[in-house]
């Protein structure tokens, strides 16, 4: 398994990572950017389940508008995210605070399309709702979190 | 006072110390500074998106711009305290940052970009009820640019030591 990561570090694409001084910081720009069309979009379809904006659509309609937006951010995620990892595969998969994310992520994920959609497209009661939009708010929180403090572990 | 003076000063605080050399505080600081990219930067793509009609058509554009518009305002709170807390650990660093100061210029062009089309767009212009307009669709793309820019020179300015 890690001479996966190994091979993975000297990729072609871990190499031009690694390469010119912008690409890495680049790349990781457009991750900020994909986590803005993401999780901003999510977060939106999150307060209106808390009940906190956005009165005049229901959460079904406001879910399904941004639906599109929402899979065009984790696009972007799904492309940066392993070229980053690959740029130092070895040591990030090591990194408690990179796992940390990673579950936190295949939570948020599978939270996402699966009790999250439900709700989100259903008239649920409204403690039901509330607590699907708390729940997501705090694991994509932690998904953040986690990634936040890589270079500090 | 100096500036170079000044920006000595700032980092003699106790403040300033505290947050460069506290172990969490730092990096909490600027995870909260992210977090609101995460949460309130879909607020204002979405209210650009809805400028451009590209999301939300049913709606009315003005409906979408009032009803996000105290949620901009927080997230701006939000980032910009975040910001001036990271700013006033490492004040040197910055002032010696070109990628700061262009994050800087654009943060301005922010505020420029908000007054500039207040009275076209974004001040309850009631064309804006009916269609799309040109000028709101400007003011989206600027915005957009702006905030995309704000992004990239901020993660740049830890390149630049």
């Amino acid at each position: 398994m890690s001479s996966f990561f190994e091979w993975l570090s000297t990729s072609p694409w871990a190499n031009a990572m690694n390469g010119p001084e912008w690409a890495f910081p680049v790349v990781q720009s457009l991750h900020f950017i994909g986590f803005a069309f993401s999780i901003g979009t999510i977060a939106i379809v999150d307060f209106r389940l808390l009940g906190w904006a956005l009165p005049s659509q229901s959460t079904a309609e406001l879910a399904a508008d941004l639906d599109p937006w929402t899979w065009a951010g984790f696009a972007l995620m799904l492309t940066t995210g392993p070229l980053l990892f690959s740029a130092d595969a070895v040591t990030y998969h090591h990194n408690p605070s990179f796992q940390f994310k990673m579950v936190c992520l295949l939570a948020a994920l599978l939270f996402h399309f699966t009790i999250h959609r439900k709700v989100a497209r259903s008239q649920a009661p409204p403690l039901a709702a509330k607590l699907v939009g708390g729940l997501s708010l705090v694991l994509w929180t932690a998904v953040i979190a986690g990634g936040r403090m890589i270079a500090f572990v | 006072m100096s500036i170079a003076a000044s920006l000595a000063w700032i980092e003699s605080t106790d403040l300033s110390t505290a947050i460069r050399e506290g172990a969490l505080l730092y990096p909490v600081i600027g995870g909260i500074h992210l977090l609101a990219i995460a949460l309130f930067g879909g607020m204002v793509l979405v209210t650009d998106l809805r400028l451009l009609g590209w999301v939300m058509r049913s709606r009315p554009v003005l409906e979408i711009v009032r009803q996000f518009r105290p949620w901009k305002w927080a997230g701006f709170a939000v980032v910009t305290v975040s910001g001036l807390l990271l700013a006033w650990a490492e004040p040197q660093k910055l002032y010696r940052s070109p990628a700061f100061w262009v994050k800087m210029a654009l943060f301005a062009l922010v505020g420029v970009h908000a007054l500039g089309f207040r009275a076209r767009v974004y001040g309850n212009n009631a064309r804006l009820d009916v269609a799309e307009t040109a000028e709101g669709k400007l003011s989206a793309c600027i915005s957009l640019l702006l905030w995309a820019g704000l992004i990239v020179s901020g993660r740049l300015i830890a390149y630049d030591a």
